[in-house]
């Protein structure tokens, strides 16, 4: 037993001790590392911005090489444009994106996700191919910053496997979805064409996507898409439609008021408010007063933008909370 | 007499062995959960969630009794949140310091009528104002019920699909909402419920909202708990959610799909841990229901709170967090070794009332059973100090195991004093601070029979008046 | 008799925006002056009076809107030129700049180069 103990507080012993010891020297290793980097990144700023303005840098040395590039990584983040094509040339030229497309093949899931997150950040067009394959990598971090990066280089061509990609949940639905606006136009061939799939997910993440993207000529499709046979797809539709201001629209969305589903209703009474138009007035005063809260809240709130007169006047004679509140909030800012 | 003492001592000594054990491997699933974590945050894109018209908006619910030397700067620190959309609706519980008037006065406050939803029943709310100046700002007054009911009045009144739900004396961190949301952004469907991290604020000179410098607690005994809280959060806690088994999402920070908590009828009043219980709740409904979900920790994303400095008040508050953990158990007990419940019944749920209830019980009973075994010569002296030398040096492992992985990640101290002071403590918790947190855990017992159920009273130095001048 | 290159204000907490607004304004002939908040940005055009502020709207102490706000409240700075160069892309966030008084809202990600030709234009106005 006493020589149980003896080893086992060695061991504990040694183990505190080296965890000390370690949190030590990893600090002071740090702190060093850290005052050489911000005194490099110092001394090479005013290059990063020279480059960052499209003029022509000299070289650096192998190890302010790794510097810079972080520095210009940074920079990437924050600019478009001109910029950003500049910024492209010098990581081509310089290695940066031939070094992160050949870590898109290292066997650390890390590795390879941080090289898809980089290469958005670079804006080399050289990597959408590589950057496509790793949609279909094993680890979802990584197909997570290939999407990332794909709607960050607005790569047209990867339209498809993207809007493949939002749906299922082999990406990370907020990352997909932002890259898909991302691509912009490109997009919304293959978005118009999953309106009309089997399956309600996809139908329901293509209307949302094209109530971002779309055109006014989208609008019949949306309609369309106001009778689905899914409730989810019906919503989203009348969300669209209400993004894209669609007033031609306006009197299907108005007959999406008296849908069964309460999410329907409140979707539509949004719409509305965003779309305008006296007529869906008095409907939306009729939902206002209804039992269902999410409902009669957008339609409350709709009528603020629609009709802000019948408003006034209901919030005389007790139409109800909704429309109460209504009253009050709008009051407040004018 | 010898049989009932032989079983003691074997029953103390597994029941040693076994949680140790189950500390050292969580420390160890803890630090690969946190270093997969900082190297995720690299590539996470939360630029982009940011810019996105497709993150959706958050309910900031924030209930509040008697906060009105804190209040003011809290909601400060929550309108600057780094987040797309959000709305706060905070709740007067009936406070009787003038929180509602420092309230009116701080953010231009106007009268309105507000319908409410009430699927949960709450006491009646007297009134509801907006902010002028601030149009997501909402204040809703109502007679006091305390947390759980201030908490179902403010899930009334949200508008959002999810609600956030913090403490009033609580300083997020600008990018904090962002971060406990992610996993909901990246997941919508999947993920129910997440929790972040709590970090202490005494000593932190806070600014505008903001925590601008991270410091150590003069009070010795606020130091103590900054190094209880990395063991218990940063190692606990990110222990459990990777075993799919988190059973606490603190209230002072936690994100929660709305139609789920509407779903399992809001917080709970009758009990003291509505925090524990509206989480073991909302894993039961979903198993019984058979859907896939997660609730996750995020260990990156901070909640600084205030907590008590003085030996008082910290007793009442753990004595009230272990009771609400026993009222929890109870009103849960189905879930203890059910196979439906998965890695819940079998481990986490057991663990809780083995190690954390009972715990503190078996863990009294030790030192004088140990000591009446040596004073009658059973034990032998060398084998008790050896004995003892191990359990201390375990303990002061584990937390400066829970320390260092705090400063191989999050590095949160810059001050090399500070992390000396850390690990002197680390070594000081083991000895008597621990013991009187069981002392205070057992006194919970007595409470639970007693079917106390007040919350005690509070005091609250608020986290604006000891630091920095300006506050307008 | 001091050059009469108009004078910039640039407002954000973020170091590598400052610097990057900074040079390309510089390289453009502007003079520029710097604040790190919302504080700071306030003092700073009312004491130096520039010729335009680019303000971030996510600062420390007072955002930008409310510092836009306020230099309109002011005689001596209402007609100052204001461009929010922000994160907050949202159509709402646009919205709310123009409402607090800015004369243009330029998104971030940015383009220098469009940056400087914004503030070219506003000020070739005046």
């Amino acid at each position: 037993m006493q020589q149980l103990f003896a080893w086992s507080s060695v061991a504990l012993g040694g183990g505190s001790v080296t965890f000390v010891g370690l949190l030590v020297f990893r600090r002071i290793r740090l702190y060093r590392l850290e005052v050489e980097r911000q005194e490099a990144e110092r001394r090479l700023e005013p290059l990063a911005l020279a480059l960052v303005n499209g003029e022509e840098i000299e070289a650096v040395d192998a190890r302010d090489a790794g510097v810079l590039a972080g520095l210009l990584s940074r920079y990437a983040r924050q600019v478009t444009g001109d910029s950003s094509s500049a910024l492209a040339g010098y990581f081509e030229r310089s290695g940066g994106v031939e070094r992160e497309v050949a870590a898109l093949g290292d066997r650390r899931a890390w590795r390879r996700a941080a090289a898809a997150y980089l290469l958005g950040d670079m804006g080399s067009e050289w990597a959408v191919g590589a950057l496509r394959d790793a949609l279909c990598d094993g680890s979802r971090d990584v197909r997570t910053a290939a999407a990332r990066s794909l709607g960050r280089l607005r790569a047209s061509a990867a339209a498809e496997e993207l809007v493949g990609v939002f749906v299922t949940a082999e990406v990370a639905h907020g990352v997909a979805g932002q890259a898909l606006l991302g691509l912009g136009s490109a997009a919304l061939p293959a978005l118009r064409g999953l309106t009309g799939s089997d399956d309600p997910r996809l139908r329901e993440a293509a209307v949302e996507l094209l109530g971002l993207l779309g055109e006014a000529a989208d609008s019949p499709l949306l309609v369309a898409r106001l009778r689905d046979s899914a409730a989810e797809v019906r919503a989203s539709a009348a969300r669209a439609l209400g993004r894209l201001a669609a007033e031609d629209a306006a009197a299907a969305v108005r007959a999406a008021l008296d849908d069964r589903i309460p999410f329907v209703r409140a979707a539509a009474a949004r719409a509305l408010g965003e779309i305008g138009g006296r007529d869906a007035a008095p409907a939306l005063l009729a939902l206002a007063r209804s039992d269902h809260y999410d409902a009669a809240q957008a339609a409350a709130r709709a009528l603020v933008r629609v009709d802000p007169t019948l408003l006034a006047a209901a919030g005389h004679e007790g139409f109800g909370p909704h429309v109460s509140e209504a009253v009050d909030r709008a009051a407040i800012r004018s | 007499m010898t049989l009932a003492l032989q079983v003691t001592a074997v029953v103390a000594l597994l029941y040693f062995a076994v949680l140790n054990a189950i500390y050292l491997v969580f420390t160890g699933i803890a630090w690969r959960g946190v270093t997969h974590h900082l190297r995720a945050r690299a590539y996470a894109g939360e630029n982009e969630a940011f810019a996105s018209p497709l993150t959706p908006p958050i309910s900031i619910l924030l209930p509040a009794y008697n906060e009105a030397t804190g209040i003011v700067e809290s909601i400060r620190s929550l309108l600057t949140l780094r987040y797309p959309e959000i709305e706060i609706v905070v709740v007067n519980d009936g406070s009787t310091d003038g929180t509602m008037g420092s309230l009116v006065e701080a953010f231009d406050l106007v009268r309105i009528r507000k319908a409410l939803r009430e699927a949960v029943p709450t006491k009646p709310v007297r009134a509801a104002y907006v902010s002028r100046r601030h149009p997501e700002l909402l204040v809703l007054d109502k007679e006091n019920g305390g947390k759980a009911d201030a908490l179902n009045t403010g899930l009334s009144a949200a508008q959002y699909p999810y609600v956030c739900a913090i403490d009033a004396d609580a300083i997020l961190e600008e990018d904090a909402l962002m971060r406990v949301a992610k996993p909901m952004l990246d997941d919508p469907s999947l993920v129910a419920a997440t929790g972040g991290i709590v970090r202490i604020a005494n000593g932190c000179r806070v600014d505008h909202g903001r925590v601008v410098e991270v410091g150590l607690p003069r009070s010795p005994l606020a130091t103590l708990q900054v190094v209880e809280y990395f063991r218990a959060f940063l190692v606990g806690r990110m222990g459990w959610s990777s075993l799919r088994s988190l059973l606490i999402i603190s209230g002072a920070f936690g994100l929660f799909r709305r139609s789920l908590v509407e779903a399992v009828g809001g917080w709970r009043t009758e009990t003291v841990g509505e925090d524990i219980e509206l989480v073991v709740r909302l894993h039961r409904y979903l198993r019984d229901r058979g859907e896939e979900y997660r609730i996750d920790f995020v260990p990156d994303p901070v909640c600084w709170t205030e907590v008590p400095e003085d030996l008082r008040t910290l007793g009442r508050q753990r004595r009230r967090w272990q009771r609400g953990l026993g009222e929890t158990v109870w009103r849960h007990r189905g879930v203890f070794l059910r196979p439906r419940y998965g890695v819940i019944g079998f481990f986490g749920f057991p663990y809780f009332v083995i190690f954390e209830l009972f715990g503190p019980l078996i863990q009294i009973v030790g030192p004088p059973v140990t000591i009446y075994a040596y004073a009658t010569g059973r034990l032998s002296l060398p084998f008790l100090i050896g004995f003892l030398v191990v359990s201390l040096l375990l303990g002061v492992l584990l937390s400066v195991a829970a320390l260092a992985l705090e400063e191989f990640s999050f590095r949160r101290h810059p001050s090399t004093r500070d992390v000396v002071r850390l690990l002197v403590f680390s070594v000081a918790e083991n000895i008597g601070y621990r013991q009187l947190n069981d002392v205070w855990r057992l006194l919970a017992f007595v409470d639970l029979a007693r079917r106390r159920r007040t919350w005690g009273a509070q005091q609250r130095r608020g986290i604006g008046a000891r630091n920095s001048a300006s506050s307008g | 008799m001091p050059e009469d290159r108009p004078l910039v204000l640039v407002a954000d907490d973020d170091d590598d925006i400052r610097s990057l607004v900074i040079f390309r304004l510089e390289r453009s002939g502007y003079r520029t002056v710097v604040a790190r908040d919302g504080d700071e940005a306030l003092a700073v055009a009312l004491e130096r009076r520039p010729d335009l502020a680019v303000l971030d709207v996510m600062m420390p102490k007072l955002d930008g809107y409310e510092v836009t706000r306020r230099l309109r409240r002011e005689d001596a700075t209402r007609a100052m030129p204001v461009i929010l160069l922000t994160a907050r892309v949202q159509d709402a966030d646009v919205a709310r700049g123009f409402e607090s008084g800015a004369d243009d809202y330029i998104r971030k990600p940015f383009s220098p180069q469009e940056l400087c030709a914004r503030v070219q234009a506003i000020l070739g106005r005046r």
